[in-house]
């Protein structure tokens, strides 16, 4: 149990913007680590775990995503992204390695959004209430792409596959692969600038 | 968004770029890509733009609770993992240094190589130096951090990642990835010490580190 003083110093950890976290982090301040391990878990074993379709290796690879940050606080440089997109960041190209790892076959059982394990995470805070909102729209975003843009983009982000993979299994010649997942990341990006304005 | 507008290898640069942020090119590809990336301003554009996409795909997924036992397992790893800083007074009681390195001006480097002479007596402390202020393996009661210095600043997406080899083994990766400061140095922990270990190893890999080294190291730190 935390005394007054330590819920005191958790609150003042709470204000801090991830960058100023870090900087205690890097310091060696667990309890600021904390702060940065609860704001981008959810986020993160969500992705992971949307990626590999087993709670086993999203787990692992979150565990690992989130000691290389403490390991490595030093790796990070606010010049280039936010502390939640370095982490994500890890988390993808982990969960895309774990993915090549098994096979094209194991790849494509990854289970959907439905799945009976799913476990809601309730909005606690304004912050993340605001967040579900975001990803409401990033939802939207995708799901309003023309069907072949939004396929290659899912199959590559979520599922790991190579652009060459996904050729072969659409029958697609690599560039139009390549043309698509521009075209809709490009739709994607101007939708959820308008909106964000 | 640019497009891109160069040609890399007769192509419009910009189609790769798409397929670069989603993660789908081809690992040769990739990192033909990223040696363009470094002197193609149209292309830096294109994947700054669309990063902030990829970033947000993830914000697509449904949440899912974290597993307590994760919180658990993460916070008692760290507790037990103390942070290694550049600043910390060496607690070396019995230095043995042997040198035998290189660091190359050009660009990229060569590797450094340290060779660690341990001492008989059971020391549990030493030091190991290189000369030319390419490298430093501090090892001190049970624990070796790494610090480099003059290592060049590396381009967007990419990371260095430090590893460690027993014996004659493949090297495994020991999870910690970092960058340098401006002037090039960083200090970095090796997890677990180096108690049978052969070699620590640093190679540049892409953001998010790699399972296995994609390219030859930059420094190699042999114990023998």
């Amino acid at each position: 149990m935390l005394g007054s003083r330590g819920r005191s110093r958790l609150a003042d950890l709470k204000a801090l913007a991830d960058e100023e976290l870090m900087e205690l982090v890097h310091d060696g301040e667990v309890r600021a680590f904390e702060v940065v391990f609860d704001r981008h878990a959810t986020v993160a074993f969500s992705l992971a775990y949307r990626m590999c379709g087993r709670r086993a290796a999203a787990e692992d690879i979150v565990q690992e995503a989130f000691l290389s940050l403490w390991r490595s606080s030093r790796a990070y440089d606010p010049a280039r992204g936010s502390v939640r997109s370095w982490v994500l960041t890890v988390v993808h190209n982990r969960a895309i390695d774990a993915l090549r790892r098994q096979g094209p076959r194991d790849r494509r059982d990854v289970p959907d959004d439905g799945i009976a394990e799913r476990l809601a995470a309730p909005d606690r805070t304004d912050a993340e209430a605001e967040r579900r909102d975001e990803a409401r729209r990033v939802r939207t975003a995708l799901d309003e792409l023309p069907p072949d843009q939004r396929r290659v983009i899912e199959l590559a982000y979520f599922h790991g596959f190579t652009h060459s993979e996904i050729a072969k299994m659409l029958d697609l010649p690599p560039g139009t692969v390549k043309g698509r997942m521009r075209l809709g990341l490009t739709k994607m990006r101007n939708v959820l600038s308008e909106v964000s304005v | 968004m640019s497009g891109g507008g160069g040609l890399r290898n007769g192509r419009e640069c910009g189609e790769d770029a798409a397929a670069y942020v989603l993660g789908s090119l081809e690992p040769a590809e990739a990192e033909a890509f990223r040696r363009h990336l470094a002197g193609c301003t149209a292309c830096q554009q294109d994947v700054a733009e669309l990063e902030q996409v990829t970033g947000s795909l993830a914000d697509a997924t449904v949440r899912y609770e974290v597993p307590r036992d994760l919180r658990r397992r993460v916070l008692s790893e760290v507790r037990a993992t103390p942070k290694a800083r550049a600043s910390r007074p060496a607690r070396v009681r019995r230095p043995v240094v042997v040198w035998g390195g290189a660091l190359a001006a050009a660009v990229v480097i060569v590797a450094v190589v340290l060779v660690v002479a341990l001492g008989s007596g059971g020391s549990s402390s030493r030091t190991i130096q290189a000369s030319t202020g390419s490298a430093e393996l501090k090892i001190a009661d049970g624990r070796a951090d790494l610090i480099v210095r003059s290592l060049p600043h590396l381009s967007a997406g990419r990371i260095y990642e430090m590893w460690v080899q027993r014996g004659n083994a493949t090297p495994t990766p020991t999870g910690t990835l970092f960058a340098v400061t401006s002037n090039g140095t960083a200090a970095v922990g090796v997890p677990g010490g180096v108690s049978g270990v052969s070699a620590v190893m640093v190679t540049q890999e892409p953001a998010g580190g790699t399972p296995a080294p994609t390219t030859a190291p930059v420094i190699v730190a042999r114990l023998t």
